[in-house]
């Protein structure tokens, strides 16, 4: 049996979406070339890029990172990102003394405009239910190994208030441009699994 | 009659805030002792279960926002308070959780009361 991506049975979830689809456009309830735009927006253009643009100019501009900080929604429209899964933004900052990691425990929420759509692990229940209970073991395997005193700050978004973290900047970046800052900046580090090298 | 793919590329970049504007007087500070109320609503409800019945303190307050536990069963917004709340990993995993592990939470008015 043929083994390439291509021909491989769907799984039960893919089925469902195909059926549910289907039906919707049948009956007339959704527009095609709307999901068609939607899935072309999420998967091309909006992502982690956005946030990267974002952690660049706070690294490069104190009076943007004091902003950011303050009124995370407002400094990151600035920047011309906003919207679904992004309206009400707070940004919290990792530092030597506080490492700040983002959850969903309830289900997947995650900030959309800066990040784009959450990845599979970050949905599944095991990285949900034992981030919260031990996230310095949870950590670990993402390569991330914390000092006793660094406090950590697990945020578990249960609001419509949506979370992203400002990694710190890497040593031995101090003359490298806002563009060349926002190159080394990771989806995981905006997450906060992980930390940020140069 | 759908949406085209304007409008909904349109309404996905405007986004629309949980936030309703009406002023209501927080019944809580930055700084207070809250407990969080131990509550098992059968429907929709924002309240993580692992955080029921525990003391954690109030570190901002967010403003007013609808209330899902209401709004999504079509019982109307309830607009009130949302507040983060930060419950020490000790308080809330006993002797297991971390000593300097922290868990933030935003809390809805209705789902905590004062703590002593």
């Amino acid at each position: 049996m043929a083994s390439s991506a291509h021909t491989r049975p769907l799984s039960d979830v893919e089925i469902r979406v195909k059926a549910l689809e289907s039906l919707l456009l049948e009956k007339g309830l959704i527009d095609q070339a709307a999901v068609d735009a939607l899935i072309d927006t999420y998967e091309h253009k909006v992502g982690p890029r956005n946030g990267a643009r974002v952690v660049a100019r706070a690294w490069v501009d104190p009076a943007y990172k004091q902003r950011l900080l303050t009124d995370g929604t407002t400094a990151i429209a600035e920047l011309g990102y906003s919207g679904i899964q992004g309206e009400d933004m707070v940004v919290v900052e990792n530092t030597p003394e506080v490492h700040n990691v983002l959850v969903c425990t309830l289900c997947s929420c995650y900030p959309w405009p800066t990040l784009g759509l959450p990845p599979v692990w970050y949905k599944s229940a095991p990285y949900r239910s034992r981030v919260v209970s031990d996230p310095r073991g949870v950590l670990r395997e993402f390569g991330t190994e914390l000092a006793p005193e660094t406090e950590v700050r697990v945020w578990d978004s249960t609001s419509e208030v949506r979370f992203m973290v400002l990694p710190e900047r890497p040593a031995g970046t101090e003359g490298m441009s806002e563009e060349a800052l926002a190159a080394l900046v990771t989806r995981d580090a905006m997450i906060g699994v992980t930390k940020l090298k140069a | 009659m759908a949406i085209n793919a304007q409008q909904a590329l349109g309404a996905a970049l405007a986004g629309s805030s949980a936030r309703v504007d009406v002023d209501i007087a927080p019944r809580f500070k930055v700084g207070d002792r809250i407990r969080t109320r131990n509550i098992n609503p059968r429907g929709h409800t924002r309240m993580p279960r692992y955080l029921h019945d525990r003391v954690g303190v109030v570190e901002r307050d967010y403003g007013v926002f609808s209330f899902p536990d209401t709004h999504a069963h079509g019982l109307g917004e309830s607009p009130q308070h949302v507040y983060s709340v930060k419950f020490s990993a000790k308080d809330v995993w006993g002797r297991e959780g971390g000593e300097r592990d922290f868990i933030v939470v935003d809390v809805w008015d209705d789902y905590m009361d004062p703590a002593p």
